[in-house]
């Protein structure tokens, strides 16, 4: 294992693993206490098609995933504002739709392409240097913009009217969450896939709701298993030549689990 | 000579295609403690979200501290401090006591500012006028129903408010406890001066604390002292057939099933 270290490959995709563990795990937190969760899975589809449509063009896929990302994020957040239809129906509506584009484009490919697979799978052994410094660039950016506004995102997560109603900008900071969220997306796209990424933003932020009752901690407790999930996974992956995104979501649902087990607040309910 | 600090003139609210509340004429002076009734579906909610800036007048106009109501700023709407429904707060959300209240500095702060040790004071003294600060570090979701409102109606005073807007603060509350929120409101309002609008649909509750009643079905029917709006006429032209008067002059509104009288 140490020896597998050395090679150049297995660095960057320790270090991509881990980058995309903590973002995602981060911003995470707030995706699961805002109730957002299924808009996760609705940009990764969403963002998956962009990467389609960017092969079969021959355009660059990163820049055509944040396109469809973003547009389907803001998509979402209108029609919550807006109130006419459930968010749920509203998501799955945009969900089917954007993969039944996927679908489409890669229907429209006339030779098999294993890379655009790479990108619904995951291939994070693949990952090259300039992957990895769109990955790194990208995920400062999320997490910079992530801790100058906690303490707004906090609020909105916890009661969008109520910090409206105190001042706060909460509509701008919802749509600042939203488009976050598109980015973690298309950063993940690469290491743990298109099919995968939504676990990786909702497993680590649950598996930590299990275990305190504090907003800080909890995000700290998140982005520590969101990382060490990641760079679990990837390690088990290169070990047993495992696909690497199933490894990544599969340790870390297991985490999880072993979360629900143990959970103070479960064994709290058994004692009372 | 007390001074206006929220002035409704003839102002109309509503969502896209619904009024829920049409020409209201009202002044609310500093200092007041305003109890606003109604019936279900009345508006009561609509006016405080109107009160917060919410939602502009279709027409008329509402003013706060002198400041139009589609112009409210962030300095302006920090200093109402809101407690809002029950029902629209998830009871098992992550959070300490403390984080709680100390997001009632938010507004205040502004963006990019990091809460100082002086916030937190403001949020333990808050916690304290409250007589919840033993609890500061435990989990908001561990508390009962009745200690929730406390932690959130110090959350209200750490915004240091002029104005206290309480939306049903006693509702799904135990009755000995919905006693002891409205004689901590009835402190608050006594001690630190406060202006307080509380809403309510429990008219017993509160006739007896409040300066003024305002009593609302999408117009204002009535606003005056207790016993000039409680008029069984009045109340009768308003509530219809859900009203019982008893001997005891007790007034009971039957369309409410969580009431225990």
């Amino acid at each position: 294992m140490i020896e597998m270290l050395s090679y150049d490959f297995m660095q960057r995709s320790l270090a991509a693993a881990m980058l995309v563990g903590a973002v995602c795990s981060a911003i995470g937190v707030f995706v699961v206490l805002r109730g957002l969760a299924f808009v996760g899975a609705g940009t990764a589809h969403a963002a998956f098609a962009g990467v389609a449509l960017a092969y079969l063009m021959g355009w660059p896929p990163l820049a055509v995933a944040i396109v469809f990302g973003l547009a389907t994020v803001w998509i979402t957040g209108l029609m919550e504002e807006q109130g006419r239809m459930k968010l749920d129906v509203s998501i799955g509506i945009l969900y089917t739709a954007t993969m039944a584009l996927a679908i489409l484009f890669l229907g429209l490919m006339k030779t098999y392409n294993a890379e655009v697979y790479g990108y619904l799978f995951g291939s994070v052994l693949s990952v090259t240097a300039e992957e990895l410094r769109i990955i790194a660039v990208l995920g400062f950016c999320v997490v910079g913009a992530l801790l100058i506004f906690s303490k707004e995102l906090y609020f909105i997560a916890f009661d969008q009217e109520m910090a409206e109603a105190s001042g706060v900008p909460a509509r701008r900071i919802f749509y600042l969450l939203l488009t976050l969220v598109a980015v973690t997306v298309v950063v993940s796209l690469k290491t743990v896939g298109a099919i995968l990424v939504f676990a990786m933003i909702l497993i680590p932020p649950s598996t930590a709701y299990q275990l305190t009752h504090s907003l800080a901690q909890m995000t700290t407790l998140s982005v520590v298993i969101g990382t060490l999930c990641a760079a679990g996974g990837v390690l088990l992956s290169s070990a047993w030549d495992l696909p690497s995104g199933p490894a990544i979501v599969l340790l870390a649902t297991a985490v999880f689990f072993l979360s629900v087990l143990f959970s103070p607040k479960r064994l709290k309910r058994f004692a009372t | 000579m007390t001074t206006s600090i929220i002035r409704f003139s003839h102002a109309t609210f509503g969502f896209p295609g619904v009024v829920a509340l049409e020409d209201i004429t009202l002044d609310i002076s500093e200092g007041e403690f305003i109890g606003v009734i109604g019936p279900n579906g009345s508006g009561k909610t609509t006016l405080c979200r109107a009160i917060l800036g919410l939602m502009p007048p279709f027409s008329g106009s509402l003013k706060i501290f002198d400041c139009a109501c589609e112009e409210l700023h962030c300095h302006h709407r920090a200093r109402i401090g809101y407690l809002p429904q029950k029902e629209s707060l998830d009871r098992n959300f992550p959070i300490t006591v403390l984080e709680a209240v100390m997001m009632g500095r938010y507004g205040a702060l502004g963006l990019f500012k990091r809460p100082s040790a002086e916030d937190r004071d403001i949020a333990m003294h808050a916690l304290e006028s409250v007589s919840m600060h033993d609890h500061w570090k435990g989990a908001l979701g561990h508390l009962s129903g009745g200690q929730q409102q406390r932690v959130f109606i110090a959350r209200a005073l750490a915004q240091q408010p002029q104005v206290l807007l309480l939306d049903e603060p006693t509702t799904g509350i135990d009755i000995t406890t919905q006693y002891s929120v409205l004689d901590l409101v009835q402190r608050l309002h006594r001690d630190m001066g406060l202006t307080v609008l509380l809403v309510t649909h429990d008219i017993n509750m509160i006739r007896g604390r409040v300066d003024r009643l305002v009593l609302l079905k999408t117009r204002l029917y009535a606003a005056g002292p207790p016993e000039e709006v409680l008029r069984p006429e009045i109340l009768r032209e308003v509530y219809g057939k859900d009203l019982v008067i008893t001997e005891k002059d007790l007034i009971i509104v039957e369309d409410y099933h969580h009431h225990h009288h």
